[in-house]
């Protein structure tokens, strides 16, 4: 029941950010590379509770008790995808913080400049 | 009303309330803000201890419903015990880091509180996406935390830290997202009811991204760069913090979901276990305090993972519960405390750690996190690594001992290297200049340990009288700075008094053995009043070392047994490493040491999973399986022996102690192990084990005691030779103990009473030639006889003793030792008696011919004779010796009393009775002529060194010298392929560690790809597992 369209659009955002993360080097193309893969998730997850052709999940006149869980749109992960934008946010809102330090101590955003600690 | 303001609900009220209420209070001013901090995690403290004591007296697990409603409708909240043993710990924790913070800005409180508080959640919350909010709460506020350090490396490793829980947190939505779809369901309980549900690619799928987040977050080998990068950098409250708390909200949060993984616990329990060995292995090769910190967490986390997934096979809850409580206690505490001492020390390199030798009682809690980490007794880790092994046993899991034993064996190789490190290299760094008021959180922590640790020994059942090894050591502690005279009056005090109440009820075997150790371990130790200095730090473990001497024969389980015996082993290491040349023969000591103590726990183990009980008797069942019991618990003791090929510990160990310690080592602490095969062998007859082993066993010890006689005489240093002869000696026993007669045993007990004495009059002996000329190489030594009279007088007698020349009891000893051997018709290790006695004369008559005959070396200062404190004890023991040597019924009756009444009625042994057998040996004649004879050889002796005949005989060669001419044949006799298989063996371990830590490069993209290779495997892997499962090859 759920969205092929949509699912499939989430899951290739999700495929393209893991190769962006894994092939730019560049700090910025990587939060980049993350924002994708997140938005993939968001959407697949939006695609996991829809219903083709179904209705806001509001329980009305015209939509009574019963039908409910064959036509409504499940609710839920509707629900969860806002947690989980503002959530999403707050991370790559950190990364760009972490960014712009990472720049200010090396005047580079290369991700092969920063391998100070290592075995 | 008292219930309802501890309700766990308010703790997150409390957390996140303490959140927006702080930054208001900063605009009051600082110590506003700081005391709201502390006082919001005191009240979350306060609140998951309420709970914890509540729970802990049988109260219901506390549900927390949200909205009125119940799952799935609302999310919903869980304070079962378990969750209140983590909530309480990580508060705990956290209550006494917040001190480490109170001076920051409010943000970093705000921050802190945030992860606290998150942590909890993970802990307590029953659905998935919940635990994902919570999951995310904790990371960001992490993320914030982390930038209290500003340097370009700590910002580098913060972003790999970002990249790889950004990626395992995405992975962890995908997961429950996809098992939202296949199920329908968040709250964990229904999904894990509904588990039949989660079929097909999605269902499965979803699985695995929840498994590769939890795995991911406890940082796996090799995916795993970016934390230990983090933990090497990071403030090192907030690399406690990751270390301890994170980790135990993202540990918890795996073991809620582990049943819905039934087919895969064996993939994540070798996950787990490929994190624990790879982790300590590299940690051989680290140099960096925080980076090895680093490893040990995540070692630590990987043995965690594999004790969940097995025990969770299992299904024994009270058993699971008790091994995962104490794993995670004894690691939180334990690596929470290192982290805070490496931010107080403010060093890197390991040996910088020195200065902690500096801070009143600082290396003192140093050793109890160390020994805590290594899982040595009282500490909850002990009891948690015995309870784990037994279970494993249980189920005859056998591989996975070995692999867990084999990381704590490389965890406690690094950790007890460095504290080495710490001592040998101690006063070449700076004091430092903080006060120590810092160290107190430190402190506590340590305490913590010890206190939960005597809740497991209280939980496990183990008898009152085990701990006071450990109170005596404690009151000598508290004593530390008073002079070292009265110290050691106090331990032979305190020893004489709790030794004596703990040996009072003993009887056979147990009570003779008790004896010996409790008075050998007296007198000998009288010898420590020699030294007048303080010796910090070394009281305290020698009353341990003394008291734990007499509590092991009244052990009557295997766990008893167990923890004195690694008590002995932690308190005798610590004696050792006394001075800077120590550090590595010391290390070697405790090693092998716990080496053997696996063997013996394994074997315990293995006995426990063949009876169902934990009691020593049960090794006298007759049980037909029971060899594999019998031939572990033997290698064990083989090695704590230092029998033949493992000896390599033994010289060194022996020989760079302080003096007074070889003493007690040789002669005390050499005879635990001997108890133990005494014991073992003593019920394997009785069990009626048919054990050709025996005859290997005989043959291991009389090689033995040649190979250690031929290294006595190829040594120049005197401890060194002695330490051989020590060797030699003891396979003398355990060639005795082999018999496996009566005979034998009476044999190995008198002989073990023999050495004991001799070796601990040798010892001393060699103790009194140090003090007085600073020499210990015979080279340097000559002429003392006549300056050090006395103790020329003693060394003879006890050279003639353990010789095995008449009169003296070493006679008797061989008699026995010949007559037992020709009774079982063993005549191989009969001959090489002969020559191993031979071989042995050689190197006691040098002993006494260059050390006190000879001429005076011009090196020596002026020797005097000998301290007193040195002379009594060697009198003491001389006194022994006469009395056996002339009264030998006197120990000999109660050795066949003792061993007699349970054995005359279950065995007959070729009809033979006592009285025959000790007909074979009337002493009294023999020993008037050999002393006639001695006395005559004597007379000579000196008459010939009155008229000087031995100077006019001068122009010889020196006896140093004339040892050498034959030194080449006996290096062809001895190679030295112990000494090189041992080392080989630790060289291609480093290398190992050097090469696979080079997978760890830095570079965070890199370890992104590790990330993504370590879900693909573990997606691959588990897929193979599940089609296997469902279509098993025929």
């Amino acid at each position: 029941m759920t969205s092929n369209v949509v699912l499939t659009t989430g899951l290739a955002l999700i495929l393209i950010g893991m190769w962006g993360l894994l092939t730019h080097r560049n700090i910025l193309r990587i939060i980049i590379a993350f924002s994708l893969m997140g938005t993939g998730t968001h959407i697949m997850t939006v695609a996991i509770g829809y219903v083709t052709n179904g209705t806001a999940p509001i329980i009305d006149r015209a939509l009574n008790l019963s039908e409910a869980p064959v036509r409504a749109v499940d609710p839920i992960p509707s629900a969860l995808v806002v947690t989980a934008i503002v959530i999403g946010l707050a991370v790559t809102a950190v990364m760009l913080a972490y960014a712009i330090r990472l720049y200010q101590s090396k005047k580079t955003l290369s991700i092969d400049a920063f391998t100070e600690s290592k075995w | 009303m008292v219930s309802s303001f501890l309700h766990p609900l308010n703790i997150f009220i409390v957390g996140l309330g303490g959140g927006f209420l702080i930054p208001l209070l900063s605009r009051l001013g600082k110590r506003w803000v700081a005391i709201a901090f502390i006082l919001s995690i005191a009240a979350m403290t306060l609140i998951s201890g309420f709970s914890f004591l509540i729970l802990l007296q049988g109260g219901p697990p506390i549900d927390i419903l949200t909205g009125g409603s119940t799952p799935p409708y609302s999310i919903n909240l869980r304070l079962g015990l378990a969750e209140a043993v983590f909530a309480f710990g990580v508060n705990l924790v956290a209550l006494f880091g917040s001190a480490y913070f109170v001076r920051e800005k409010y943000g970093t409180m705000v921050l802190y509180l945030l992860v606290v508080m998150g942590i909890q959640g993970m802990v307590m919350t029953r659905d998935l996406f919940n635990l994902f909010v919570f999951l995310e709460i904790v990371s960001i506020a992490t993320y914030g935390l982390l930038s209290l350090q500003e340097t370009p490396a700590a910002l580098s490793a913060t972003f790999k830290y970002l990249m790889a829980t950004i990626l395992a947190s995405t992975f962890f939505l995908i997961g429950t997202v996809l098992l939202y779809g296949a199920t329908g369901v968040l709250n964990i309980d229904d999904l894990i009811a509904k588990s039949g549900l989660i079929v097909g690619p999605i269902g499965f799928t979803g699985l695995m991204f929840l498994l590769a987040c939890l795995l991911l977050e406890l940082k796996p080998f090799p995916a795993n760069g970016w934390g230990l990068d983090v933990y090497e950098t990071a403030h090192s409250g907030v690399a406690a913090l990751i270390s301890g708390g994170v980790s135990a909200g993202v540990f918890f949060a795996l073991i809620k979901v582990l049943p819905l993984f039934k087919p895969q616990l064996d993939l994540i329990a070798a996950l787990g276990a490929t994190t624990f060995v790879f982790s300590n292995l590299l940690g051989l090769q680290q140099t960096k305090a925080r980076r090895l910190l680093g490893y040990s967490s995540i070692g630590q986390m990987g043995l965690l993972t594999l004790a969940a997934a097995l025990l969770e096979q299992s299904s024994a809850d009270e058993a699971a519960f008790l091994v995962i409580a104490g794993l995670f206690v004894n690691h939180l505490f334990a690596k929470v405390g290192l982290f805070w001492l490496a931010g107080y020390l403010g060093k890197e390199r390991l040996q910088d750690w020195s200065a902690l030798v500096g801070p009143p009682a600082a290396i003192f809690v140093f050793g109890i996190l160390l020994a805590a980490l290594c899982g040595f007794p009282p500490f909850p880790g002990f009891w948690a690594k015995w309870q784990l092994v037994m279970n494993l046993a249980a189920s005859q899991r056998y591989i996975w001992i070995v692999i867990v034993l084999f990381g704590s064996l490389l965890e406690a190789a690094y950790l007890f290297r460095w504290f080495g490190q710490i001592l040998q290299s101690s006063g070449k760094t700076d004091r430092l200049s903080r006060s120590s008021v810092a160290l107190l959180p430190i402190f506590a922590m340590a305490l913590l340990l010890a206190t939960s640790g005597c809740v497991a020994a209280f939980l496990m059942g183990l008898t009152l009288w085990t701990s006071i090894p450990l109170i005596a050591g404690l009151i000598l502690y508290l004593l530390d700075r008073v002079s070292g005279r009265t110290k050691c009056f106090g331990v032979l005090a305190l020893t004489l008094v709790g030794g004596i109440w703990l040996i009072r009820d003993l009887t056979g075997i147990s009570y003779l053995f008790a004896v010996l150790f409790l008075g050998g371990g007296l007198v000998v130790s009288i010898g420590c009043l020699y030294r007048s200095d303080k010796r910090p730090g070394f009281y305290p473990f020698l009353a341990v070392m003394l008291l734990s001497l007499s509590t092991l024969p009244r052990a009557t389980t295997s766990l008893e047994f167990f923890f004195i015996w690694e008590l002995i082993t932690l308190s005798s290491y610590f004696l050792i490493l006394r001075t800077r040349e120590v550090e590595l023969h010391a290390l070697r000591y405790l090693l092998f040491s716990l080496f053997a103590a696996f063997f013996l726990l394994v074997g315990f183990a293995i006995l426990h999973a063949l009876v169902g009980s934990n009691s020593l008797t049960a090794l006298r069942l007759p049980n037909l399986n029971s060899v594999p019991v019998f031939v572990l618990l033997a290698i064990g003791l083989l090695i704590k022996a230092g029998a033949i090929g493992v000896h390599v510990w033994l010289p060194g160990a022996y020989a760079e102690a302080d003096d007074d310690v070889s003493a007690i080592l040789s002669a005390i602490i050499s005879k635990v192990p001997v108890y133990g095969l005494v014991v073992g062998t003593y019920f394997a007859i009785r069990s009626e084990v048919n054990l050709n082993l025996a005859h290997v066993l005989g043959w291991i010890g009389m090689l033995t005691t040649l190979v250690g006689a031929v290294l006595a005489i190829r040594e120049d240093d005197v401890k060194r030779m002695l330490a051989y002869s020590s060797m030699s000696q003891i396979g003398y026993i355990i060639a005795a103990v082999a018999l496996m007669s009566h005979l034998g045993w009476v044999t190995a007990l008198y002989l073990t009473a023999n050495h004991l004495m001799v070796k601990g009059i040798l010892f001393l002996v060699v103790a009194a030639l140090i003090a007085q000329t600073g020499k210990r190489l015979l080279v340097d030594l000559g002429g003392l006889g006549r300056s050090m009279p006395l103790t020329f007088v003693s060394a003879t007698i006890a050279i003639v003793a353990m010789s095995g020349l008449p009169p003296l009891t070493g006679f008797g000893g061989k008699w026995l030792l010949l007559s037992a051997m020709m009774e079982k018709g063993w005549y191989g290790p009969a001959i090489m008696t002969v020559l191993a006695t031979f071989v042995g004369l050689l190197y006691m008559v040098r002993f006494i011919n260059v050390i006190f005959l000879g001429t005076r070396k011009p090196a020596h200062k002026r020797p005097t004779e000998a301290s007193i404190a040195l002379l009594i004890p060697q009198y003491l023991l001389i006194a022994g010796i006469l009395l056996m040597s002339f009264f030998p019924k006197a120990l000999i009756d109660p050795i066949s009393e003792a061993i007699d009444p349970q054995f005359a009625s279950t065995l007959v042994w070729q009809g033979m009775s006592l009285e025959m057998i000790y007909g074979y040996w009337n002493p009294v004649p023999v020993m008037a002529f050999a002393v006639a004879v001695s006395v005559a050889l004597f007379g000579i002796f000196w008459l010939l060194r009155r008229t000087d005949w031995f100077e006019q005989l001068g122009g010889r060669p020196t006896p140093v010298r004339l040892y050498d001419s034959y030194k080449p044949a006996l290096i062809i006799f001895t190679p030295p392929w112990a000494t090189a298989f041992w080392g080989e063996l630790a060289t291609a371990t480093v290398t190992i560690a050097e090469r696979t830590r080079r997978i760890y490069s830095g570079n965070g993209q890199a370890y992104n790809l590790y990330i993504m290779y370590y879900f693909t495997v573990l997606y691959v892997i588990s897929g193979l597992l599940l089609i296997w499962g469902h279509y098993p090859p025929r």
